[in-house]
Parts: C-alpha cells; sequence; structure tokens
C-alpha cells in the first residue's frame, strides 16, 4: 500500500517525511542563511563600512564634549564605545529592515517560505551579529588609540559580546515583529536611540544621573550592556557583573520570547 | 480684453496683475502647498524638534558629574542652530528624493511658478518649522542652568541666514544630487556631522586643530558662530562668519537652481 503511494507522488511523501525533525530545521537554516546571504550582499558591504565608521566616529565624538578627557572619562568612553557600536544594529538597523520588508511585501514572502519560521529568525540573528561584530571591534581600537587607554582583555569578554549582539538583536527583531505598522517601528527605534546615545550610562558611569533614572537603567538593557563588555576590557572598575549578566539573559530570553510568540502565531 | 480673444482663456487670470503680485500670489499658493504636503509630518516633526533640543539641553548635564556653565553655555546656544536647521537640512533632501522616487517630482516641476517662488515659500516653511523649537530650546535652558543669556538685536539676521544657508544647503542636496539613495546617506552622514564633528555644541578648542580648521570651510561652525554671538554678550559677531554663512547660501542657491532650471 504505502509502496504503491510512493510510486504514485513519490516527492509528496519524501517531503511531508522530511519537514520536521532537527535535520530538516538544520537544513532550513543553511537555505535560509543563504538566502539571506544573498539579499544583503548588494548592501552588506556598504553596511559594514557605515557601521565600522559610525562606531569609530561615536568614540571620538564623545571625547569632544570635554573641556578635558580625564583617564576616568577616556577608560568610560573607550570601554562604552563597542557597546555604542552595538547597539544601534539590533535596535536601529534590524527593526528598519524588517519595517522596509514588511512594506515591500518581502517580509510576508519569507514567512510563506516552506522552511521553520524559527530558522528564518535564527538566520537573521547570525546575520546582524556578522554585520555587528566588526564595528564595535574597531570602536575600541580606535577609541583606545585616541585615549591613549591601556585595556586589560579578559576571557570574560567572549561571553559578554556574545550576550550583548543577542540581547539587542532579539529584543530588536522582538520589537519590530510585535509593531505591525513599520512606521511607528520607525518613530520608536529613532526615539530609542535618542535615550541611548544621550541618557544611557553607557560612555559615562552611572553616578552622575538622578536616582531615579538610575534606577530605570539598572532594568533596561543599554546600562547592563555596558556593564558587561567593561568587565570584559578592564579588572576591577565595574560591580555587579552577575547581575547584569543575568538582566541580560532576560532581556534575550524576553525579546526571543516575544519573537517565537509572534512567529508561531496564525494571521 | 479677454473676451475679445477667446483663445486666451489660459491667461486670463494673470492679466492686468504686476509681476511682483504674481509673485506673492505663487509665493502664498506655494507655502500653502509645502505645508500641505507636510501635513501629516507636521506633528510629528513638531515633537521630535522639541524634543531633540530639549532632550540635548537637559541631557548633556548627565555627561559631567557637575557641568562647567561654559560647556551649559555652548551646548544651550547650539542646540538652536540644530533646531534651525533640521527642517531644511535634514528633512528637506528626503523629502524632494522621496518625491524623485515615486514620481511627484516632476509633477512639481510642471506647476507654472518660477523656481525662486518654489525655493522662498520653502525656505519660509523651514524657517517656522524651526524658530519654536530654538525659543523652547533657549527658554528650558535658561530655567535650567541659569545662563547670563542677552538675547541682542542681531538675532533676527543670525537666524535669518543660519536657516537660510541650511535650508539652502539641503536644497541643493535634494535638487543637484541624482540619486535618491546618496542624498539620504550624505544627510545622515551631516547629522553626525552637525552634533559631534563640528564645533555647535562645544568649544572649538575641544576639537582637534586640524578639524576645527577643516570646519571653517564648511557652514556649520559660522552658523553656531553668528547664533551665539546674538545670544551671549561680549562675543564679537563675526563678519567673516557671516561672508562665509552668505556665500554658502548663495553657490547652494544657485546650484539648485541650476539644477531645477535644466530640463531632463
Amino acid at each position: 500500500m504505502t509502496v504503491s503511494v510512493v510510486g504514485r507522488h513519490p516527492g509528496h511523501q519524501a517531503r511531508s517525511e522530511l519537514r520536521s525533525g532537527l535535520g530538516y530545521w538544520l537544513a532550513s537554516l543553511v537555505s535560509m542563511v543563504r538566502f539571506d546571504y544573498a539579499r544583503a550582499r548588494e548592501w552588506m558591504p556598504f553596511m559594514i563600512v557605515v557601521q565600522t565608521m559610525m562606531g569609530a566616529a561615536m568614540a571620538l565624538l564623545y571625547g569632544f564634549f570635554y573641556p578635558q578627557v580625564t583617564t576616568t572619562r577616556a577608560l568610560y568612553i573607550t570601554t562604552g564605545a563597542p557597546t555604542l557600536a552595538l547597539i544601534p544594529l539590533g535596535f536601529v538597523m534590524l527593526p528598519s529592515s524588517v519595517a522596509q520588508q514588511k512594506m515591500e511585501g518581502i517580509f510576508d514572502y519569507i514567512w510563506s517560505l516552506p522552511s521553520p519560521r524559527s530558522a528564518q529568525a535564527t538566520s537573521t540573528f547570525l546575520l546582524f551579529t556578522l554585520l555587528a561584530l566588526p564595528g564595535s571591534l574597531l570602536a575600541l581600537l580606535v577609541a583606545a588609540w585616541r585615549y591613549d587607554v591601556h585595556l586589560s582583555v579578559s576571557p570574560l569578554l567572549v561571553p559578554a559580546a556574545v550576550l550583548c549582539a543577542l540581547a539587542a538583536i532579539t529584543v530588536g527583531y522582538g520589537i519590530a515583529l510585535l509593531i505591525s505598522d513599520p512606521l511607528v517601528t520607525n518613530v520608536v527605534v529613532n526615539a530609542l536611540m535618542f535615550v541611548v546615545l544621550l541618557f544611557s550610562p553607557i560612555v559615562y558611569p552611572a553616578s552622575q544621573l538622578p536616582a531615579w533614572l538610575a534606577t530605570v537603567h539598572y532594568f533596561l538593557p543599554f546600562y547592563n550592556m555596558a556593564v558587561v563588555i567593561r568587565a570584559g576590557l578592564t579588572s576591577g572598575v565595574v560591580a555587579h557583573v552577575a547581575t547584569s549578566f543575568i538582566a541580560l539573559a532576560a532581556w534575550t530570553v524576553a525579546g526571543a520570547g516575544a519573537t517565537a510568540w509572534v512567529v508561531g502565531r496564525r494571521r | 480684453m479677454a473676451e475679445a480673444r477667446p483663445g486666451a482663456v489660459s491667461v486670463a487670470h494673470g492679466v492686468g496683475e504686476g509681476a511682483l503680485q504674481r509673485w506673492g500670489r505663487c509665493y502664498a499658493v506655494m507655502v500653502r502647498w509645502h505645508l500641505a504636503g507636510l501635513r501629516m509630518w507636521l506633528v510629528t516633526l513638531t515633537v521630535v524638534q522639541l524634543l531633540a533640543g530639549v532632550g540635548f539641553v537637559l541631557g548633556i548635564s548627565l555627561f559631567f558629574a557637575h557641568i562647567p556653565m561654559r560647556a551649559a553655555l555652548f551646548v544651550s546656544t547650539g542646540v538652536p542652530v540644530i533646531n534651525l536647521v533640521t527642517i531644511g537640512l535634514m528633512l528637506g533632501p528626503q523629502l524632494v528624493a522621496d518625491q524623485k522616487a515615486n514620481g511627484s517630482y516632476d509633477y512639481l516641476r510642471s506647476m507654472p511658478v518660477t523656481r525662486s517662488v518654489t525655493a522662498a515659500a520653502w525656505y519660509t516653511v523651514c524657517l517656522f518649522g524651526g524658530v519654536p523649537a530654538m525659543v523652547v530650546s533657549l527658554g528650558v535652558a535658561r530655567l535650567r542652568y541659569e545662563l547670563p543669556l542677552h538675547v541682542s538685536p542681531m538675532i533676527v539676521p543670525a537666524v535669518l541666514l543660519t536657516s537660510f544657508a541650511g535650508t539652502m544647503l539641503g536644497y541643493a542636496l535634494g535638487h543637484a544630487l541624482g540619486n535618491p539613495m546618496a542624498t539620504r546617506l550624505i544627510t545622515q552622514l551631516l547629522a553626525f556631522v552637525i552634533f559631534g564633528f563640528a564645533p555647535i555644541l562645544f568649544p572649538l578648542s575641544q576639537m582637534p586643530r586640524w578639524l576645527g580648521a577643516l570646519n571653517w570651510w564648511f557652514p556649520f561652525r559660522h552658523m553656531a558662530v553668528v547664533t551665539r554671538a546674538a545670544l551671549i554678550p561680549g562675543v564679537q559677531a563675526v563678519t567673516s562668519a557671516y561672508i562665509m554663512l552668505a556665500l554658502w547660501a548663495i553657490a547652494c542657491a544657485a546650484l539648485a537652481g541650476r539644477a531645477l532650471g535644466r530640463r531632463p
């Protein structure tokens, strides 16, 4: 019986057998990465250049605001620069890119593809993480050179950088998916950027904030990102690193949860 | 006279009207046109302008444990410059790029108004879009930092020229650059330059010397000089800054005018 079915619809049977399980998921992931990469190929080199330049530029321009860049200020700017370079990619470029996809209709097309949506989301995460790292690294190098800061890099930097990238990208993706109107997404992410660049203790100590704002930042991801990256680059400067790791992990889970909830839902 | 020549119906409306009157009428219509085109954005734009201005004035104090008076003074007198040029320089080119992308650009060019009318109307909109935000930013700065501000009559030419130079630079970028992507990229780059790489929000002495010298050739430094001179007593209004700004404005207006006058 089965043999005859296979004989009549060989392709159909083979595919429905394959459409689940880890093997299929991984194969989908590979296809989606190739798909995303092929689409991104046109703007990716350009984006990497812009991203790297922006990271380096931000490292420089914060110094211009101070009459004297003291050792402490230099240390804060240098170790905050990679975090600052990372945040726009997850919180601005990713949501904007999704908003653009929604406006162009590509978003619906991707969802209609016969690959698991979790594989589609993972592929986006991978692509944007790869985009984020060169800018962060260059921002750090430029700042260290400009302010002549000596860093003591510890192995903690690796999990810190990975968790920061993950948190920024999952939360950014969650925002992009939860807000259905692309125009609202653009307004929200630009407002977020303003908060990040001016009102977040990334390139300056949290002690300079009013107490209520500092408390708010203990719960938001931005300050905690700065803490874990700074902990990986210095020794004895930051405290309560474990708390920041936990906060970031919680944000990552929340972002991934929001993403999972939206992509798992039928419209 | 018009009834004697039935074929001239289309010009009947303008018959008997002087050139200046016609210019004025077209100008009023174009201002309304620009406002109508922006209507979806007007509220958002006002809110963004106010938030950015006030946000910068208040946010800068977080960079310091105790903000020095000089730093507060520079930010508070620099933010108005940014308020003045935001619409003309940042939004203007993007609007033109959008018009080019969606085809309404050619339609606008086909309208029977002169280039000077369109440009003057757009300048008016940019000026009135920037001044309220500038006033609010200055007011907040004064309350927050108790600054020794003293508004001199020179604020009028300073504001008019700063806004004009910014608007014309944006106008030239929007009209003279063919590729909308390039326009978008350059405006974003300009935003970066204005906030961090031109001595608008901080003193020139805090930049590397070569960057300060480079800035002399660009209009932003001069915008800050003329505006600041009108707000802080004792600061000399530098004539060369006015001249440089005027030169930039004229060059950009000419560039935009040439691009607009060229037939595709």
